[in-house]
């Protein structure tokens, strides 16, 4: 056996090297696989050492903070289970009536006129149905800036709904990691396609000087899908327009950077979600 | 030294109440009004599930010997609680992740906790005490009673306890520490040579010679870990 393998076996079992020379230990071991029984060997006394230690029974207050932090833990999985079934069990059209009520209800409107308009194409009311779907636009246009933000959203996505049936379209749950346990969202796209609407809330808004960014990650690479703003409620909405598809990546996460946005992910990590 | 362990009446009484109750010839029943009588790999599966209840045996079963390791390094308290409850967390988090094929769940574990005292004593950047090395010579251990464990699995975990001292008493003190600064304290073999004023070289063979050594006491001591 390599000589310098042979030093450093003993703290390769005992977990004290350092990650270089843990990796070439791994990469000698790759090629000689035999040398795996007397690391076994050498790793079952270093796994008696913790026995060494006197055992001591703690307080109960480690227990309490702990089973405290697991109940969280549940109630926020289970609220991101809940949304989840919801948003599959009513579909896309509920999924954004429940984001933006009053904006669905004004899209049905239009809808319902198109539709009526098409029934009575040989009416005399065709001219005043058109000037009611430019009156109803107009009003859209008119409705306040989150409504805008949602209407562009929803402009972009429907945008690709020619080209991919609707149940090309798939709802991904992102959820709170440990530092934001409260926060939960959903990421609506079709994998194929390079477009999706992300919606948030329960993240807390943030003092000046920082802003939550959006990372799309491929493989262990996180690469940024934009800055995301939250209202005082701590609601979100994001038009993603990654430069591959959706499918491409694995996961979505988002940190908390300085406010011009950071080239990796440096802050905390408040929300993640993976795409299985 | 002679050995305190195999002279001990201590160690048949241990063995009496492990004989009465051990942990490891349970059957893998599901039914949760036992769940003190299932096995660790069970219990770590139903914690995949999102049983806390599990959760909570576990913790019964391991917390005071991962409090030890922790107070191993920190003398504070309070920061070794705190590793303890992280420990658990990571073990919620990150259940689905343990291999029963790579080893016990006792190592899997111990490793979370050992890692998390590892890192938090590169971040304080202490250097540990050399009165910490030699603190092995008396295999009697002063146990603090957990009111939360179950009787037979504390007789078990004290019979290992019993066991790895005594094992570790059959080594010389020098290796010994050179296996103290690198598990406890992951201290790299040149952070040793350092803080021992020994060669590189010698540090390589105290460790492996002390590897060796402690395998060969575990066996006699019929450690199982």
């Amino acid at each position: 056996m390599d000589n310098r393998i042979e030093e450093l076996l003993p703290f390769y079992a005992l977990g004290a090297l350092t990650d270089k020379e843990r990796e070439e230990v791994e990469a000698y071991l790759v090629e000689h696989p035999e040398v795996r029984a007397q690391i076994e060997e050498m790793e079952i006394a270093a796994s008696a050492l913790p026995y060494s230690a006197s055992p001591v029974a703690p307080s109960d207050r480690p227990k309490k903070t702990l089973m405290a932090r697991i109940e969280a833990d549940q109630r926020a999985q289970s609220s991101i289970r809940r949304e989840e079934s919801r948003s599959r069990s009513t579909g896309t059209r509920n999924w954004f009536m429940r984001i933006q009520p009053s904006f669905i209800s004004a899209l049905s409107l239009l809808v319902a006129v198109v539709a009526m308009t098409l029934m009575f194409a040989s009416n005399r009311e065709v001219s005043e149905l058109r000037d009611d779907v430019t009156a109803l636009r107009s009003a859209l246009l008119a409705q306040e800036s989150r409504l805008e933000q949602l209407n562009q959203a929803v402009g972009e996505v429907n945008a690709k709904l020619p080209q991919t049936p609707p149940s090309a379209l798939k709802t991904f749950a992102i959820g709170g990691t440990e530092n934001r346990p409260e926060a939960h969202g959903q990421l609506l796209a079709d994998p194929n396609s390079q477009s999706a609407v992300l919606v948030v809330s329960g993240l807390a808004p943030l003092p000046s000087g920082k802003i939550y960014q959006i990372w799309l990650i491929e493989g262990d690479t996180p690469k940024s899908a934009g800055l995301l703003k939250v209202d005082a409620l701590g609601q979100g909405v994001s038009v993603l327009t990654p430069e591959e598809a959706i499918a491409s990546y694995n996961a979505l996460g988002i940190s908390i950077e300085p406010e011009k946005g950071s080239q990796q992910p440096t802050g905390d990590i408040v929300m993640l979600g993976k795409f299985d | 030294m002679s050995d305190p362990l195999n002279n001990s009446p201590k160690k048949d009484a241990i063995e009496a109440a492990l004989r009465i109750k051990s942990k490891r010839s349970f059957p893998d029943s599901a039914d949760s009004t036992n769940r003190e009588e299932l096995s660790d790999e069970k219990l770590v599966s139903q914690v995949v599930n999102g049983d806390s209840a599990a959760l909570e045996t576990l913790y019964d079963r391991y917390a005071s010997t991962v409090l030890g390791i922790s107070l191993r390094v920190n003398d504070d308290q309070a920061v070794a609680e705190d590793i303890l409850q992280e420990t658990f967390w990571r073990v919620w988090r990150y259940a689905a992740t343990y291999q029963p094929r790579l080893g016990s769940f006792a190592v899997w574990l111990f490793r979370i906790t050992r890692n998390l005292v590892v890192d938090l004593h590169r971040k304080q950047n202490v250097r540990p005490q050399a009165a910490r090395y030699t603190d092995y010579e008396d295999p009697d251990i002063d146990q603090t009673p957990d009111p939360d464990a179950n009787v037979a699995e504390q007789a078990q975990s004290l019979l290992k306890h019993r066991q790895v001292r005594a094992a570790l008493t059959a080594l010389p003190t020098e290796q010994k520490q050179v296996l103290e600064m690198a598990f406890f304290y992951g201290m790299t073999r040149q952070e040793i040579a350092k803080a021992t004023g020994e060669p590189l070289g010698t540090i390589h063979t105290r460790a492996r010679l002390a590897l060796q050594k402690l395998r060969r006491e575990l066996e006699k001591q019929e450690f199982e870990g």
